[in-house]
């Protein structure tokens, strides 16, 4: 065990951090914040079942987005995206904030960069991916978190 | 939990006391039977937060007693025979944060932004002043301006006065005259003390009619064009402040500057020193915005729950936010915060980053329920929270409707599109801040410290608020009694000069923008002619019916209101009288809007709103469509009030409208974002 060197150790000493290392997928900045609401670190009575609930609100939201793909309602698609664009900003989650703003620009009809989309199919098919990453990527969180907090625990 | 794992290891005697040893086998072995820790950085990361420090052996003292590779930890309460001691191993505290980023509001991408902010704080700072003088500036302007546009009025109406009472006497002379035409009683000497000093005017048989009536009538005529003429100063004077080019050139403009108006005039502004390019080196190309709303908030001269425009909190850019987390920051009560949040998540978060500063929280998940929760009880929350993209409705026609009835609650818009257009929005409908989306904990307290400055134990930390009796924040809050920014002040100001000049006004031209369809005034001053009295009254009694029933009026009550109001004007005493009463009602106003953050309803019958009468319908009719379209904005809205809110706003609307429509937007909101309100019209400021 000698690739723990002092130096790395003196660097985690510096950083007494309460994070974790869940890469550049989380905003460390916000979701610590939210951790540090937990009134204490074994229990996360706060943040554990807000996080939780997260997913399942993403998992309805990513049911109802692909509902609201199959009836081609970009509308709808776009309000989905900023609906979980807006939790998923507030807990730090970007990756998934980030698949979220891609939905709903091309909800709007719009390309990323923000200049207009006027082929409904070729938003929709956008969407699609969109969707389909953003999908894998809230899994790949969620795994991430619920081992956090089931080690926590 | 974790020392009592510990205490086992201790136990297993790889763990002697204080000390590791053979830490390879430690993590393959120990680690994942007593711990939850796949690598032994994690369990040394968490060993440091229960405060247990690796011994460190430097060359002199020698080797450590364990050989070469061990892990020596120590903690002074850490000893293997004391088991009762495990209990004074605890956690550290989580060190404190290191200061967040200034600006930690801002989505991630415009973190560099972030970083150049925080350099030019003080410089937004100095700019702010400097805007804030400006601004005082040509208030004086205005003010002086007004008043002599008002002294021009009483003259001529003194001089007309004057000549119906010379007519009327000559009428009477003449007739007597011709009755008695040897005799001359003593009435006729009443008439000749009447308009002594009047004209030297005589009348005889030769001449015609009623000279005196028709000279009256001319004197009457010229003042209208006058005041007209000052309206047009107004705009130039104005001009002239923003522009820095001199527009004395300009009809009566000379007088109004030679005129030794109240507090003198300050003409001191320097061309060179526009504050939009001085103190900012960057620019907005750089993605700076002088404007933004974090800017404009932390300009430091204001009144913490007053005037919207001129929010102060000087350091919260400078210092780092300050973070009580020792007892509450509260004086006396808590405060009730309303969250209106659609979005569970967010509004879990919002709320409990609220009662973890010790407020009270009560959350609405869309527009409508937030406006009946209010309806209950105006009174009940000492701030709002709302989102602003909701379903049911939206937070900006939801603030619209709960100013009607709370005009005074501070309502902070929380999103994420915190573009300049965006925000002059949502002050435009009555919105007092903006809170970033993502929002964070920091600037809820910011907002909250801002905006409940009265509320907090040691109001001096809320930064940078400069005394209530200031004078200097009094008159700006004449200059900027709108909701807007700085940068919509000028147009409000605007909106405002000619406000009290309706006093000078003939009454036909208020009478129409009273009687336009789409300028009802839902709060005009009704006051039957008889108890119309002076400015004082109209313009407080159309307080109170705002704060509590907003009664609507129809244009033709409305038209009787104004017909009132110039009958009272007329009825009044003296030439002295006219002059003192509009100067009354205006510091009268003062204290008022400084008190009401929110747009008040037109106060007076307004020029302004007759001369864009036309533009106006043009923008309800235009505009009301598309707004139901898009995003049913106007289906919410109280028909009426939408109007009032737009007549009021019209200047400020104008700002709002043409920076978007014209260029790409590369926002989707932004189609919603325009049915707000505004319409077609050019960037004013």
């Amino acid at each position: 065990m000698r690739g723990i060197d002092d130096r790395s150790l003196r660097q985690d000493e510096q950083e007494i951090d309460d994070m974790p290392e869940f890469g550049d997928d989380v905003d460390n900045e916000l979701f610590s914040q939210i951790l540090e609401m937990d009134e204490s670190e074994e229990d996360r009575d706060f943040s554990a079942p807000l996080v939780l609930n997260f997913f399942e609100q993403a998992e309805e939201t990513f049911a109802k987005m692909q509902e609201a793909l199959n009836a081609k309602n970009l509308e709808s698609l776009s309000s989905l995206g900023h609906f979980l664009k807006g939790s998923s900003a507030t807990l730090g989650f970007n990756k998934i904030r980030d698949g979220c703003q891609i939905i709903q620009q091309y909800g709007h009809q719009l390309n990323v960069d923000g200049t207009p989309e006027t082929d409904p199919a070729v938003c929709l098919k956008r969407i699609a991916e969109a969707l389909s990453t953003v999908q894998a990527d809230t899994a790949k969180l969620e795994k991430v978190m619920k081992k956090f907090f089931s080690q926590t625990e | 939990m974790w020392c009592q794992n510990l205490e086992t290891v201790g136990d297993a005697s790889i763990l002697i006391p204080g000390t590791l040893l053979q830490n390879e086998k430690f993590t393959k072995t120990i680690l994942p039977k007593h711990f939850k820790h796949s690598n032994f950085a994690s369990f040394v990361r968490q060993l440091n937060k229960y405060d247990f420090h690796k011994v460190r052996h430097n060359e002199e003292s020698g080797e450590s007693p364990y050989g070469r590779d061990a892990w020596e930890f120590r903690h002074p309460e850490f000893r293997a025979d004391r088991k009762d001691n495990l209990d004074n191993i605890r956690r550290k505290a989580p060190a404190p944060r290191k200061a967040p980023p200034a600006e930690d509001a801002f989505p991630a991408s415009q973190q560099v932004i972030v970083l150049s902010e925080s350099l030019t704080a003080t410089q937004h700072q100095i700019q702010a002043l400097q805007e804030q003088y400006f601004e005082l500036e040509k208030t004086n302007k205005l003010l002086v301006s007004e008043v002599v546009s008002l002294q021009k009025m009483v003259k001529a109406q003194s001089q007309a006065a004057n000549e119906v009472i010379t007519h009327l006497n000559n009428v009477e002379d003449r007739r007597r005259n011709s009755r008695h035409s040897a005799q001359s009683g003593p009435s006729g000497q009443t008439g000749q003390t009447f308009h002594a000093g009047s004209t030297g005017f005589l009348p005889d048989g030769a001449d015609e009619p009623a000279p005196e009536l028709r000279r009256a009538r001319e004197i009457l005529n010229g003042v209208s064009p006058d005041v007209q003429a000052d309206r047009e100063l107004e705009r130039l004077s104005m001009a002239y402040n923003q522009n820095g080019s001199p527009a004395d050139s300009a009809g009566s403009s000379s007088v109004m500057f030679a005129h030794p108006g109240p507090g003198g005039m300050p003409l001191v502004h320097d061309p060179l020193n526009d504050p939009r390019h001085m103190v900012y080196p960057v620019g907005q190309t750089t993605g700076i915005d002088p404007f933004h709303a974090d800017h404009i908030h932390n300009i430091p001269y204001s009144r913490p729950l007053s005037n919207p425009a001129i929010q102060a909190e000087a350091s919260a850019q400078v210092t780092p936010p300050l973070k009580e987390q020792l007892g509450s920051i509260w004086r006396g009560k808590k405060p009730h915060i309303l969250l209106v949040e659609d979005d569970k998540t967010c509004a879990r978060i919002g709320s409990k980053f609220l009662t973890i500063n010790d407020c009270v929280v009560d959350i609405a998940r869309d527009g409508l329920e937030a406006v009946e929760k209010v309806n209950r009880d105006a009174e009940r929350f000492d701030l709002i929270f709302m989102d602003i993209i909701m379903p049911h409705l939206d937070g900006v026609s939801a603030t619209a409707m709960i100013r009607m009835v709370a005009p005074q609650v501070p309502i902070v818009a929380m999103t994420s599109n915190i573009r300049q257009e965006d925000i002059q929005t949502y002050f435009q409908f009555g919105m007092n801040d903006v809170l970033a989306k993502p929002f964070t904990r920091d600037g809820m307290v910011r907002i909250l410290r801002k905006h409940l400055t009265r509320m907090l134990k040691d109001p001096q930390s809320a930064a940078g608020l400069v005394g209530a009796d200031d004078p200097m924040s009094q008159n700006l809050a004449v200059a900027g009694h709108g909701p807007g920014p700085p940068t919509a002040a000028s147009t409000s100001a605007q909106g405002y000069a000619p406000a009290n000049m309706a006093a000078a006004m003939a009454g036909s031209m208020a009478a129409a923008a009273a009687a336009g369809p789409q300028v009802k005034f839902e709060h005009t001053p009704i006051q039957s002619p008889s108890t119309v009295s002076s400015w004082h009254s109209p313009g407080q009694q159309m307080h109170h019916p705002h704060s509590t029933s907003p009664t609507s009026v129809d244009g033709g009550n409305a038209v009787a209101a104004a017909g009132g109001y110039m009958s009272a004007v007329g009825s009044a005493v003296g030439p002295g009288g006219m002059v003192l009463t509009p100067g009354g009602s205006q510091q009268q106003q003062q204290p008022q809007q400084q008190q009401r953050p929110p747009p008040p309803p037109p106060q007076h019958p307004h020029p302004h709103h007759a001369h864009h009468q036309q533009q106006q319908q043009h923008h309800a009719q235009q505009h009301h469509h598309p707004q139901q379209a898009a995003g049913g904005y106007g289906g919410y809205m109280p028909g009426s009030h939408q109007q009032v809110a737009g007549a009021h706003h019209m200047g400020g609307l104008h700002a709002v409208g043409g920076g978007g429509a014209a260029g790409g937007d590369d926002r989707p909101e932004k189609r919603q974002r325009l049915s707000y309100g505004p319409g077609p019209q050019g960037y004013v400021q």
